[in-house]
């Protein structure tokens, strides 16, 4: 491979692994904020204990998310300053304003959060992780501004050998972010939903001690996995009229179409079976009462991510060869003097470092998944019984 | 506009210096600092030791370490013609940088997600590693900016200021375990100790930034986009403000054997 091919699988590889932490992130953030507004509104522990049990799941999963990003933010100077030296006066903004405006906030709140059990009032504590979600929501807007800019340079005109902005309202109201929005948050409540309705699926299957807690968990995760489906196939759809204006071949190479077909494919077939299958399955528990059907709904829950990975393929591979369509070539946007040794030495680095992080990671989030709703790290009391003090036993 | 995005700037490293110099100081002091207190006679074994240790800098970590996300995104965006040069011209430094900061928070993140101390102690490696490449990436990188890049940064000038970088985050940490495990008595002397160190702490990267102010106010982006970056984002600093003086007032000294200091920690 040449520098060019590493610095593209590093790109494609570090951004792939982040995407399958940060749509978790973004599909759980508000789910596990509406249980814990059940638990403030009614005081009833069940919604607390789902606080907690899906809120752990939601923290392991995302520091997975901040490790990735962290290699994604710098990875643009690192490896494509051609992209900053020709359209940093646009691009930069958004990704400036998602550092300062969502993610500062997202890290800060998200750290009041996971520390301030049992020590912030309950309602400041509630606005904790409303205000997570909002900040992660208003991330995820910007970072696809900053994206649908490449996709499509709107508001922007080039001078000399640079892009300069004209008109920021137009990056804003771009053709390619206004349904993509919407799709990837879709897309985001889906994934989570169905990572809870699996994690749900296993206990009940097993009969472990808790089936009130994952049957009321199995409930709000169908329900919302159908919310987050329908708004990724509608907003899905809802993006070709678009595509097809400003990106005519987008889906007509081999690896594009493949990826789009399994995309669709997954989101219809779900999107259906979700409908007519485990919406109305609700009423009486009789989903969470048909033990045969468990397994399937425990074998389901990759699909969202496959679904995902396949959705970004899609788009970014279909916008090859350019990094901002139709202005900059991804050749031309490559930083001036990296070495095949620079980049080969940083892929296996990145990759090899994330990519053992990030098994750990799911592993970890499969034990907490399997120890169930009792012992849980994330806000437990102090203990009943503190050790007895130093000063008697001397 | 331009003054206004270099104060950014340079308030964002600095501040970074000064709150996360300390979390990086714990990190890699922590076999010395639980040695140290267990001298002391404080009960409990070294490994507990090290818990209390991390769970003072816990609370902290996530929203200290994001004020190097907010700068790497204020240099994309008001100084986009830099960044590139800037993060490409120190190629491997960065890397280290990136690597170090990713097993530092590894370290932090999954070092009591199981039991057993054979796994916490491994994790606490990896943070202490961590740490260690973080403050002498940081020497290298800042030695490597005033030199104006050199192809070769990690030569003994860059190795050097990475030792004072790292001395001056080990001094800071032991002031704010100090403050942070204090009772409620030592507080207020701890706590101007503290402020003191966390001055020393600014220092290497203050004094280069000093240094660099005049040369990157010519590499600015164009005013039109400054302008949409100040009306974006200024309005929003005192939330931003607001935000981290909540931490520091929800978590405070915990005294060695309060109530709060039984909480267990999640990190």
């Amino acid at each position: 491979m040449n520098v060019l091919d590493l610095a593209r699988t590093q790109f494609a590889v570090t951004g792939s692994l982040h995407f399958l932490f940060v749509v978790l992130t973004l599909g759980l953030a508000p789910l596990v904020a509406i249980m814990q507004t059940r638990h403030v509104i009614t005081g009833r522990p069940v919604f607390e204990r789902m606080t907690r049990f899906w809120g752990q799941i939601y923290v392991i999963n995302y520091a997975l998310g901040v490790f990735t990003g962290l290699v994604m933010e710098f990875q643009f100077g690192l490896t494509w300053s051609g992209l900053s030296h020709y359209a940093g006066d646009v691009f930069g903004a958004p990704l400036a304003i998602e550092t300062l405006v969502a993610f500062f906030l997202e890290s800060t709140f998200l750290g009041l959060w996971i520390f301030g059990w049992n020590r912030l009032p309950k309602k400041l504590h509630l606005a904790c992780i409303w205000l997570v979600t909002l900040t992660a929501y208003a991330s995820a807007f910007w970072i696809m501004v900053a994206n649908s800019f490449l996709q499509h340079p709107a508001g922007t005109v080039q001078r000399g050998d640079h892009l300069a902005l004209t008109d920021f309202g137009a990056l804003l109201t771009n053709p390619s972010l206004v349904m993509a929005f919407p799709h990837v948050i879709g897309a985001g409540l889906f994934t989570g939903s169905f990572v809870i309705i699996g994690a749900s699926a296993y206990h009940l299957f097993r009969r472990t001690a808790d089936q009130e807690f994952f049957r009321r968990s199995l409930r709000t995760g169908v329900v919302w996995g159908f919310v987050g489906a329908t708004l990724a196939v509608g907003f899905g759809y809802a993006q070709f009229g678009f595509v097809n204006d400003i990106q005519p071949n987008k889906f007509e190479t081999p690896v594009t179409d493949t990826a789009l077909v399994t995309m669709m494919t997954i989101g219809q077939l779900v999107h259906f079976v979700v409908m007519f299958g485990m919406l109305p399955l609700l009423i009486r528990d009789v989903l969470a009462r048909s033990r045969w059907l468990h397994p399937l709904l425990m074998l389901m829950t990759p699909l969202p991510f496959v679904a995902a990975i396949m959705g970004w393929l899609a788009r970014e591979i279909g916008r090859q060869p350019w990094v901002v369509f139709g202005r900059l070539r991804v050749a031309d946007a490559i930083s001036p003097g990296l070495t095949t040794g620079m980049v080969t030495f940083s892929f296996i680095a990145f990759a090899g470092v994330l990519g053992l992080l990030a098994l750990v990671d799911y592993l970890l989030i499969a034990r907490a998944v399997r120890r169930g709703p009792e012992r849980v790290a994330l806000g437990a009391a102090e203990p009943a019984d503190p050790a007895p003090a130093p000063a008697l036993a001397l | 506009m331009e003054i206004i995005w270099l104060a950014v700037l340079a308030v964002l490293l600095v501040g970074y210096f000064a709150l996360e110099g300390f979390d990086i100081g714990v990190g890699m002091t922590l076999p010395w600092l639980a040695r140290a207190g267990e001298r002391a006679g404080e009960p409990g074994t070294r490994a507990r030791h090290r818990d209390r240790l991390v769970a003072a800098i816990a609370p902290y970590v996530l929203a200290n370490e994001v004020w190097l996300v907010a700068l790497a995104g204020t240099l994309f965006g008001a100084f986009p013609a830099l960044e590139g040069t800037v993060l490409s011209g120190m190629y491997p430094v960065v890397v280290a940088l990136l690597v170090s900061w990713i097993l530092r928070d590894a370290g932090l993140w999954f070092r009591r997600r199981l039991d057993g101390d054979t796994w916490r102690g491994f994790w606490d490696a990896v943070l202490c590693a961590g740490s260690w490449g973080l403050a002498l990436s940081w020497g290298v990188a800042l030695a490597s900016l005033v030199r104006g890049l050199p192809a070769q940064p990690f030569d003994l000038v860059g190795l050097l200021y990475g030792a004072v970088v790292a001395a001056a985050f080990a001094f800071h940490a032991r002031s704010f375990v100090a403050w942070r495990l204090s009772g409620r008595a030592e507080a207020a002397r701890t706590g101007r100790r503290l402020l003191l160190t966390a001055v020393v702490a600014a220092l290497p990267a203050a004094v280069p930034m000093a240094a660099l102010a005049s040369s990157l106010l010519d590499h600015t982006a164009s005013p039109a986009t400054l302008n949409v970056l100040s009306v974006m984002a200024l309005p929003v600093t005192p939330i931003l403000v607001g935000a981290q003086v909540w931490v520091w007032r929800t978590f405070g000294p915990l005294g060695s054997t309060g109530v709060a200091a039984r909480i267990p920690s999640f990190f």
